[in-house]
């Protein structure tokens, strides 16, 4: 019931109709029964007065002359009125002087003496008493009982008031149900479009429009949404149709994009292996050159070691020294040429993959350095450094490139300075070598690590210029990285990571 | 007291005092019935004289008959002294109708004039046709207490009936008299005389 009632708007009203009905109908019926009883209350009790009032005065002669006879006359005519249920007129000394009652009683239960003046109810009964006075005397009493049934009125009173109830409510009823089908059914033909118009998704529909009232401009207002959802429905289906040819232009372009992309990565490939291929013969050739270089060098220094011992004596001094610049031109570029050759064996070398004591491989470099090392001798200062992964060998020929070069460009400080430490975060070990030594153009920094690349003349800093490429080459195959800060005469300060995990080649 | 009396227990006494009753009344002893009729004679007076001074409220005289607006009603009465005596006495400082109520006891040949009421009684009976038609003349209501004399012209007549005073009324005898008669006493009244 209650699920019917929510989804029905004429029970709904319906009830409304019928709460409000009932509710007007109990006010008002509380409010008259109130009143009523009141009302009764009020004019039975003055009825009784009245009443009185006629007895006193008729029976005022009766009393004065002693006529109890006429006075009991006129109590009978009490007969007429059946509410009062026992009377008594009461002589100047409170003895009875004629008595009534309804049920005939020829002696009813009356006061034995009359009361004050006045009227109150006793229980379920009106009792008054009133004196009758002529000329400033008192003749007698009147005394009369009435009933007050307001329990029975009451009762009455609810029993005509559900009647009137019942067919108040019923002929609303009967009202509200017509008045509702005029009033629902505009709401039911709108909502019936309206269930067509999602059923058929047919925006062209129209709700028909009955009324001039609300229910009219209601049905108005619905036709004019229909009619703009309809609108908004085309529009929406047309950007729909236009976004569906984009996405397919869009699709279209976005294979074209994936072919070039394969095709591009295919090229990279490609080069790729050409470069590879390309760098091995580089090295091969370079390996090959350098090789085939040292043969006819050994012959030139060596035949002009033969020269200044076999024929020293045959040259003057500027002869002998020309020869010695080109023994020790010769040297220099032996040494080249070695160094040449390592760095592009590099290249083709297996490592030998062992954990590395860091702090001993960086202190034994360089005591090794030391050793036969001719310039100032350095303050060295090795912090303790992270162990790591490596070739022994190549890491090994790290730290004596980097800590040479350290040596080398603070020779010609007053104090040179060395210092070695490392930091480590989650992925890696950060090696460094500091000096105090000439420093570089941080402008330069970049080209530091190129073979060949060489920032101070050979005459200033000896050096063959592929220390610093080995280094980086080296920490590259291991996975790490190098770099260098400085500036000019404040020193340099060269890095290079291992990471914690080895990469595997 | 002495031991003997003390020891007659009080059922015995009683039996004793009603034996003494019994013997009294027997002897003729002064009391018992003589005295009840002695003593209800007495009431019908003083009955009659209320009834008197209570008529004045039920009848309406005419403008004439009052000279003053605190003019007293004046109850003559003829023959009747006991009745006259306990009148006086019960109207004393009462009043009806807003008046002072006075008696008069009156001779023969004494003047009708300022009399109200005139109260004819038995003794002198036999002079009410000649007092009727002059008090009738006054406007006075005459009262009487003797059989018959409504017919002499009398407006209001006592009589004893089932030992009550009653009266009876002569509306013919009014009207000539041009006094009004309240109906409340008409109802009250054994019975009503409308003519002859």
């Amino acid at each position: 019931m209650l699920q019917r009632v929510a989804r029905s708007i004429r029970l709904k009203l319906a009830l409304v109709v019928l709460a409000t009905t009932l509710a007007a109908l109990l006010v008002a019926g509380v409010a008259l029964v109130i009143f009523d009883l009141r009302d009764y209350r009020q004019a039975g009790l003055s009825d009784l007065v009245t009443q009185a009032e006629i007895l006193g005065r008729a029976s005022a002669p009766a009393l004065a002359f002693d006529d109890p006879k006429v006075a009991r006359e006129y109590l009978l005519l009490l007969k007429a009125k059946p509410e009062i249920a026992s009377a008594a007129i009461y002589n100047a000394r409170g003895k009875p002087f004629a008595t009534y009652a309804r049920d005939g009683n020829a002696s009813p239960v009356l006061p034995r003496l009359p009361g004050a003046s006045g009227s109150r109810i006793e229980g379920d009964h009106f009792v008054l008493f009133l004196r009758v006075e002529e000329n400033n005397e008192i003749l007698g009493t009147v005394y009369l009982k009435s009933d007050y049934n307001w329990l029975a009125r009451l009762t009455d009173y609810l029993g005509i008031f559900a009647i009137v109830t019942a067919l108040s409510l019923l002929v609303a009823l009967l009202v509200s149900a017509w008045l509702l089908t005029t009033l629902t059914k505009p709401i039911l033909d709108t909502a019936a479009v309206a269930r067509e118009v999602m059923e058929r998704r047919d925006f062209s529909l129209r709700a028909a429009r009955t009324t001039e009232d609300e229910m009219g401009s209601l049905v108005d207002a619905f036709n004019d949404m229909l009619a703009e959802i309809g609108r908004r429905a085309e529009e929406l289906e047309a950007t729909n149709r236009s976004l569906e040819r984009e996405m397919a232009e869009r699709r279209q372009g976005d294979e074209e994009r994936a072919r070039l992309n394969a095709e591009l990565e295919q090229r990279v490939t490609d080069r790729t292996a050409q470069l590879e291929a390309a760098n091995k013969e580089l090295e091969g050739f370079s390996y090959s050159v350098s090789h085939d270089l040292r043969a006819p060098l050994r012959a030139v220094v060596g035949f002009s070691k033969l020269l200044i011992e076999d024929h020293g004596r045959q040259f003057d001094a500027e002869a002998r020294r020309k020869l010695e610049v080109i023994q020790s031109e010769g040297a220099r570029m032996g040494q080249l040429i070695d160094e040449l050759l390592a760095f592009s064996r590099l290249g083709r070398k297996t490592m030998q993959m062992n954990e590395l004591d860091m702090t001993e491989l960086a202190q034994t470099t360089f005591a090794g350095l030391n050793g036969h090392y001719e310039g100032a001798r350095p303050d060295f200062y090795l912090g303790v450094l992270p162990r790591a992964k490596g070739d022994r060998v190549l890491v090994g020929q790290v730290w004596a490139n980097l800590l040479s070069n350290a040596m080398k460009f603070s020779s010609k400080r007053p104090s040179p300075r060395i210092e070695v430490s490392a930091i480590s975060d989650e992925r890696e070990h950060v090696y460094y070598v500091r000096d105090n030594g000439a420093g570089f153009d941080p402008r330069y920094r970049t080209k530091l690590f190129g073979v060949f690349q060489r920032l101070h003349s050979s005459s200033e800093f000896p050096g063959t210029g592929v220390g610093l490429a080995l280094v980086e080459r080296i920490v590259v195959r291991h996975g790490g990285r190098v770099w260098a800060d400085g500036k000019p005469d404040e020193g340099a300060t060269f890095y290079f990571t291992l990471p914690k995990e080895q990469v595997h080649e | 007291m002495s031991l003997a009396t003390r020891s007659i227990r009080p059922l015995r006494r009683l039996l004793l005092i009603a034996a003494a009753g019994m013997l009294a009344g027997a002897a003729g002893w002064p009391g018992g019935s003589a005295w009840a009729q002695e003593d209800a004679a007495q009431l019908e007076v003083r009955v009659k004289a209320a009834f008197l001074y209570k008529f004045i409220s039920y009848i309406d005289w005419p403008a004439a008959s009052f000279a003053k607006p605190d003019t007293p009603v004046t109850i003559g009465v003829v023959g009747a002294d006991p009745l006259a005596a306990e009148l006086a006495q019960a109207v004393a400082g009462r009043t009806a109708n807003d008046r002072p109520v006075t008696v008069r006891r009156m001779k023969a040949g004494e003047s009708l004039d300022g009399v109200h009421i005139l109260f004819v009684g038995k003794g002198e009976s036999a002079r009410l046709a000649q007092l009727a038609p002059a008090a009738q003349q006054r406007s006075i209501l005459t009262v009487t207490e003797s059989d018959g004399a409504l017919a002499q012209g009398s407006v209001i007549n006592f009589v004893v009936a089932e030992r009550r005073v009653r009266f009876e009324i002569a509306l013919d005898s009014a009207e000539k008299s041009r006094l009004r008669l309240s109906s409340r006493l008409l109802a009250v009244a054994q019975q009503v005389r409308t003519g002859p």
